[in-house]
């Protein structure tokens, strides 16, 4: 108490406190971390159909099914391998349960015969889906070629 | 000199950078991020009852063969013109712009691999073309 007098005044400080934006840094940081959402199923192995034309689909994620076909035939639907006679029963509730939002991306190895992708399509109409993407890599292409 | 007092030494880590770590950190990943958007072909597929007659006169017809060659047919012309897919675009154009009312219809041979098909539909879709039937090769040439 009787050395109070002598202290010295803390003089005011000029800077603006800097320790809490860390904070709020890494908050911002693990708020994109946490709500940032990845595709649901695994990837395939497939050779991609290359094409120049290929746009993005217009669609939001969650209305976006792959479905992926081998070059053997077998068709994955969400990671499950699925006969070629049954993807109109799976895909029929899940095109209902969007809205009849649902665009499906056709992920064919490019080397399928014609035939099996002509069944899926088959498969797809009596689905009752509509909006169908071939899913391909785009090919970029020489700009003199082009014109 | 004298008069000045000593400077004491501090026992805090200063963090007042940590800040700048961390927005460094955000930053980098906000940038490197990518998200895998999906690209295609899109295509409208009919409705599973929906038919409709087009006249022959408006159709160019696209066989794929086995081999990838595109044997092409106009409408009731028996005559028939082989080219490669990559051609498809330009003969489109072509025919589009004396019949806007054209319809392409592409027939695959069953075993040819779907690349073909991609091939000639991305032909079309550089050449705006709207409306395209796609179908199975039902007499596979020998």
């Amino acid at each position: 108490m009787i050395s109070k007098g002598f202290q010295k005044r803390s003089k005011p400080q000029a800077e603006i406190p800097g320790a809490s934006l860390a904070d709020m840094a890494f908050l911002l940081l693990i708020f994109f971390m946490v709500s940032t959402r990845f595709p649901r199923d695994e990837d395939r192995r497939i050779e991609w159909a290359v094409a120049s034309a290929a746009k993005r689909i217009d669609a939001k994620q969650k209305d976006i099914l792959n479905v992926w076909l081998q070059r053997d035939g077998t068709v994955y639907i969400n990671d499950q391998r699925l006969e070629m006679d049954v993807v109109s029963d799976v895909v029929a509730p899940l095109y209902e349960g969007s809205g009849e939002a649902l665009v499906i991306s056709v992920r064919g190895d490019r080397e399928t015969p014609y035939a099996l992708v002509d069944q899926l399509q088959q498969e797809l109409v009596s689905a009752g889906v509509v909006r169908v993407v071939f899913a391909s890599r785009l090919e970029q292409r020489m700009q003199g070629q082009r014109r | 000199m004298l008069t000045r007092s000593r400077r004491s030494v501090s026992g805090e880590i200063p963090v007042a950078s940590t800040a700048d770590i961390a927005f460094l950190l955000l930053i980098f990943f906000l940038v490197s991020t990518t998200f895998p958007k999906d690209k295609g072909l899109a295509i409208v597929l009919p409705a599973p009852s929906e038919q409709v007659e087009v006249s022959q006169r408006d159709i160019l017809h696209l066989a794929i063969r086995l081999d990838g060659v595109v044997e092409v047919k106009r409408g009731e012309s028996q005559q028939i013109q082989e080219i490669r897919p990559r051609e498809v675009e330009g003969l489109w154009r072509q025919e589009f712009a004396s019949n806007p009312s054209l319809v392409a219809a592409i027939r695959t041979h069953p075993e040819a691999p779907y690349r073909f098909t991609v091939d000639v539909l991305d032909a079309l879709q550089s050449a705006n073309a709207q409306r395209i039937s796609l179908q199975l090769l039902e007499e596979p040439a020998p």
